[in-house]
């Protein structure tokens, strides 16, 4: 039995496996998020690619990456075919192998779970993750057009549903079921606008008060603005390399030791259940499993708060509390940066940004910092975190990642 | 760029315009919208087709606000203010998502009776497109 567990790279401590390594992160980086008018979508992907391969302690020779596998939607449709080719071309990584990941809002961290499994393979030893995404040059109207298309668009998209409204339709049961007060939703968006003020990276800099969350304008009862993610331009990128490797590129990396992935019906009336995402929960038993690990273990986590009403379900879904009860962690405070479990350190979704193809690896950006202790801010860092975890959905639970991280 | 083509549009023209289901030959579970396979069974051929009576209860459901809607229900929106859709639980099983029509906003709940109603949806680059609305019932009904 332990023989079989005795792959490369794993720590034996006392009788317990302590780390499995699947693939190190030894380099990441990051635009800020919100409006770029003078950026095309290449340029943003290489501002956070030079921040990316500057951030290599030991440093990095370019002509190593062998393959990049870019997450976008193409929001807007400026490259509709090709992108990872045209981002490579303008980086000049000519001995890439360049491919492109599209699961909606869960896009980069879909390119990064193909990059750990290109990794694992053996195929590649050094790989560039990506996520892109330019929102903000269009019309507010081609903007609502472009996000609809990762829902059902049959039935769902007939009856006029934008993404705010299928997540209202999950609040308004999810409410309904567990006799929860609105303002516990409200809760999330205070301490993510918190954690965003703190965050020089992030698009909305600015704390808010409770009742400021509370009377914004309704954008899909009962999501207010103050519920909703942004709309944004970014890109991320992340330097990902074979376990055995990594302190060839610093004597700090973090390694990847668990992650999953899962999906779900793209229409909310062919679910049975409303008041959390089954996506999310396959992502994490199966990155649970094979981290061995328990959702107690998690020190800190960064999860798809596009509405806040999804990062209640988040702390459902992944084991941070029993069904029905998520609600509680944001009122008693257990996810506040000085909490028990702090999440969304960088302001999540809700006020760092979504720009689409972006959050996942910007996710990961995130934790690579907070596990190695650098957060650019030291009043964010967590204190003391070994073990972070990144949940990612697409559209309104379709598709999901969970990944597991580890000093 | 109209958002649903004529042709796909067309494709189900039965369920949208008769609420027309398939029930599974295999399991008996009746499936609406029809799909590729049973919802409960995963079988994918061998469906009889019934109609449904059109009547259910509210689910859940949201009210989409000013400046939110879709670009081609912002007429219906710059009109009306907001409008509201909910997932409604036909009394044959199923659910579907629909415009919720006739309803005083403030008065929605999850659990009201509600009937499908047939409704011109929206217009767009000069086509009507056509379906199910479903409008709220006194309590006996
Ligand atoms: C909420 C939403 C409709 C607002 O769009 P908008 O009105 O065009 O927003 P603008 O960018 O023009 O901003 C207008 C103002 O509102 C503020 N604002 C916009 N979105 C905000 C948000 N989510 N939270 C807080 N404030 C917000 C802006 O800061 C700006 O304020 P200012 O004038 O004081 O500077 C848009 O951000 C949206 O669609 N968000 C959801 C995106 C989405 O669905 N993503 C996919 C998720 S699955
Ligand atoms: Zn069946």
């Amino acid at each position: 039995m332990l023989t079989s567990y005795r792959a490369k790279g794993q720590v034996y401590h006392g009788c317990l496996w302590v780390l499995k390594r699947l693939a190190a992160i030894v380099g990441a980086g990051q635009t800020r998020f919100g409006d770029h008018p003078d950026l095309s979508v290449k340029e943003l992907f290489a501002e956070a690619y030079r921040e990316a391969l500057g951030s290599v302690d030991k440093g990095l020779d370019a002509k190593k990456i062998k393959a990049l596998y870019v997450g976008t939607l193409g929001v807007g449709g400026y490259q509709i075919g090709n992108v990872s080719a045209a981002l490579a071309d303008h980086v000049g990584l000519r001995d890439v192998a360049a491919f492109r990941v599209e699961n909606a809002c869960a896009s980069s961290s879909f390119a990064l779970l193909s990059a750990v499994q290109g990794i694992l393979s053996s195929q590649y030893d050094v790989v560039l993750v990506a996520g892109v995404e330019k929102m903000r040059d269009m019309s507010s109207d081609r903007a609502k057009y472009w996000l609809g298309v990762s829902g059902d668009t049959e039935y769902e998209r007939l009856a006029g549903m934008t993404f705010a409204g299928h997540y209202a339709i999950m609040a308004t049961r999810y409410m309904h079921e567990h006799s929860v007060d609105k303002k516990y939703l409200s809760m999330i968006a205070v301490k993510n606008h918190y954690n965003g003020s703190l965050n020089p990276k992030a698009q909305f800099q600015k704390a808010i008060s409770l009742e400021e969350a509370l009377k914004a304008p309704s954008l899909a009862y009962p999501l207010n603005l103050y519920d909703a993610c942004p709309t944004s331009d970014g890109a991320s990128v992340l330097i990902v390399v074979k376990a055995e490797l990594a302190k060839k590129f610093t004597d700090t990396p973090v390694y990847v030791t668990g992650f999953g992935a899962g999906s779900d019906t793209l229409a909310l009336h062919d679910r049975e259940d409303l008041t959390g995402l089954r996506a999310t929960r396959m992502a994490a038993d199966q990155a649970y499993q094979l981290a061995r690990i328990k959702s107690g273990d998690i020190d800190f986590a960064e999860v798809h708060d596009c509405f806040t009403i999804a990062e209640i379900m988040a702390y459902e879904d992944l084991g941070f509390a029993k069904r029905g009860k998520g609600w509680l962690l944001a009122d008693d405070g257990s996810t506040k940066l000085s909490g028990r479990i702090p999440v969304n350190p960088s302001g999540g979704l809700k006020a760092k940004g979504h720009p689409i193809g972006a959050t996942g690896a910007a996710q990961t950006y995130e934790i690579f910092h907070q596990l190695r202790g650098t957060a650019d801010n030291p009043s964010r860092q967590v204190k003391g975190a070994e073990m972070g975890l990144s949940h990612n959905v697409g559209g309104s639970g379709a598709t999901a990642t969970v990944f597991i991280y580890q000093r | 760029m109209a958002f649903v083509s004529v042709p796909v549009y067309g494709r189900n023209l039965r369920d949208k315009y008769g609420l027309e289901a398939s029930k599974c030959t295999s399991c008996g579970f009746i499936n609406f919208p029809s799909k590729g396979s049973c919802r409960r069974c995963s079988n994918t051929e061998g469906f009889t087709k019934v109609n449904l009576s059109g009547k259910g209860t509210i689910y859940s459901y949201t009210i989409i606000g000013a400046g939110s809607a879709p670009p081609e229900f912002s007429a219906q929106q710059k009109a009306s203010g907001s409008y509201a859709v909910g997932i409604v639980e036909l009394d044959e099983g199923p659910r579907i998502v629909a415009q919720l029509i006739g309803c005083d906003p403030e008065k929605l709940k999850i659990g009201l009776r509600v009937e499908a109603v047939f409704r011109k949806i929206y217009e767009e680059e000069g086509v009507v497109i056509y379906g199910s609305k479903f409008r709220c019932l006194s309590k006996k009904q």
